[in-house]
């Protein structure tokens, strides 16, 4: 069963007589183990795309299934769960630490609070963030910041990532360690769809795709490619 | 260690890409033919196709003639000197050294005359022929794109095996280190170059699309 599915989606937004589309007739199928990344042009919808992919915002026409359950009649609660969107921007208070950060979500889900910092401090050193538990969240800098961000959505352990832009104000040195990370947790059978305004930061993804006019281009399913998935790197 | 340096230069424009490929070779050190044959394979496999290995002593023939490299033998002292024919090694003159910095600088002029040439050819085809083509050029630069993870940032997973590799080149010699920081470096600059190239085709194949839209009446985005 095909993990994620885009199906004919689309989407206007509307501000008075003006009107643009955003998805038009978009479909896309994502399947465990993939990195799929969405260019696209400042104001192409790529962001709106991963929005709705994650159940955040519902489309005007067509069905985002996940795992073969149409999103919308899910009420939202593969959130978290099964679909880890990862939020970069940072809305904790000034003396909240990471560690509070990644454990506040699955408090709230009724995980008991030694399991919760078990899970936080393993997903901050799966994504190479230990160094960053004890400090305060708005004390990272931009590679920390998607670190961190990744480990909150890993702690939830979602079969689906979800993230936007995860190397926009990532330093150049650091951008493709954030990449090889992206790609070795897509070796380790969770599935990832991002997007990227620069194409710079597609390096790695088994598909690359590209959204404008409101139309998503390229290999919608892993069956479509042209070109064959790069190898997986062998361990160590 | 005799020198000699071949009067007779070639005239014309030196156009074969091998020979500028082994130029540098022989700049970056000096090394005999069959040394020289296995550098270029190292180095530019993916980048330069051979015909055959003979290609490669003709294009040292040609550089010698043009007095941009030159011959020179290597006294050897091992206990097998007596028996071995010394190697002719090769190492550019200063001319050669010159020319190979100018024409690194003009290559920049060549790719320019390369895009308007693709523009210009792109343009003589009816408009939805050329939207056709941009979706494939597209196509083609997404793959390029997403192929472009240097190699050492494929081994090295997270900043802890960044840090291994810093560790682990200062307890090396410096000599290795030196060695594998110059062709790690050679791999990412060229991994960068290639990854900037695409950004700005893709740039440039959006806007393409949008001014061929136009002109065959679809609707261009954020419009």
């Amino acid at each position: 069963m095909t993990l994620l599915e885009l199906d004919n989606l689309s989407l206007r937004y509307r501000r008075g007589s003006h009107e643009r589309v955003v998805l038009d007739g978009v479909s896309l199928q994502v399947e465990r183990g993939e990195l799929v990344a969405v260019w696209g042009m400042r104001r192409s919808g790529r962001s709106t795309l991963l929005r709705v992919a994650a159940g955040i915002e519902p489309p005007d026409a067509g069905v985002v299934r996940f795992a073969g359950r149409d999103l919308a009649a899910s009420a939202g609660d593969e959130l978290g769960g099964g679909i880890g969107y990862c939020r970069l921007a940072q809305r904790g208070s000034e003396a909240q630490t990471v560690l509070d950060e990644l454990t506040v979500g699955q408090l709230a889900r009724g995980v008991p609070q030694a399991t919760s910092r078990e899970l936080a401090c393993a997903a901050l050193e799966r994504v190479g963030a230990s160094d960053c538990t004890a400090r305060g969240v708005h004390e990272l800098d931009g590679s920390e910041a998607v670190r961190v961000a990744l480990a909150r959505a890993l702690a939830l352990e979602p079969a689906l990532l979800v993230i936007d832009e995860p190397t926009k104000g990532v330093d150049l040195l650091e951008r493709d360690n954030i990449l090889a990370l992206l790609r070795s947790l897509a070796d380790e059978r969770i599935a990832i769809l991002m997007s990227s305004g620069e194409a710079t930061a597609l390096a790695g993804a088994d598909r690359a795709l590209s959204l404008s006019a409101g139309k998503l281009r390229g290999s919608t399913s892993p069956e479509l490619a042209e070109v064959l998935p790069l190898r997986r790197q062998a361990d160590g | 260690m005799a020198a000699k340096l071949v009067a007779d230069r070639g005239t014309g424009a030196l156009r074969s890409p091998v020979s500028w490929a082994l130029l540098g070779l022989v700049i970056q050190r000096p090394s005999y033919g069959y040394e020289l044959v296995q550098r270029f394979e190292r180095t530019f496999a993916d980048a330069l196709d051979l015909s055959s290995l003979s290609q490669i002593y003709t294009a040292l023939d040609t550089l010698q003639r043009r007095s941009l490299i030159e011959e020179f033998t290597v006294d050897d002292e091992s206990p097998h000197a007596v028996v071995r024919q010394p190697k002719p090694h090769y190492r550019a003159t200063a001319e050669g050294v010159r020319h190979y910095e100018q024409w690194l600088v003009g290559q920049i002029h060549e790719e320019r005359r390369r895009s308007r040439l693709f523009a210009r050819q792109l343009s003589v085809l009816p408009p939805r022929t050329a939207l056709g083509i941009v979706e494939r050029c597209e196509r083609a630069c997404l793959d390029e794109a997403r192929d472009a993870l240097p190699a050492t940032a494929r081994s090295g997973r997270s900043r802890a095996a960044a840090g291994d590799a810093r560790s682990a080149s200062a307890t090396a010699s410096e000599g290795e280190a030196a060695s594998e920081g110059a062709s790690g470096l050679s791999d990412r600059l060229l991994c960068e170059e290639g990854r900037l190239a695409v950004e700005a085709r893709l740039a440039w194949l959006e806007y393409a699309r949008r001014e061929l839209s136009a002109l065959v009446g679809e609707r261009a985005p954020g419009r």
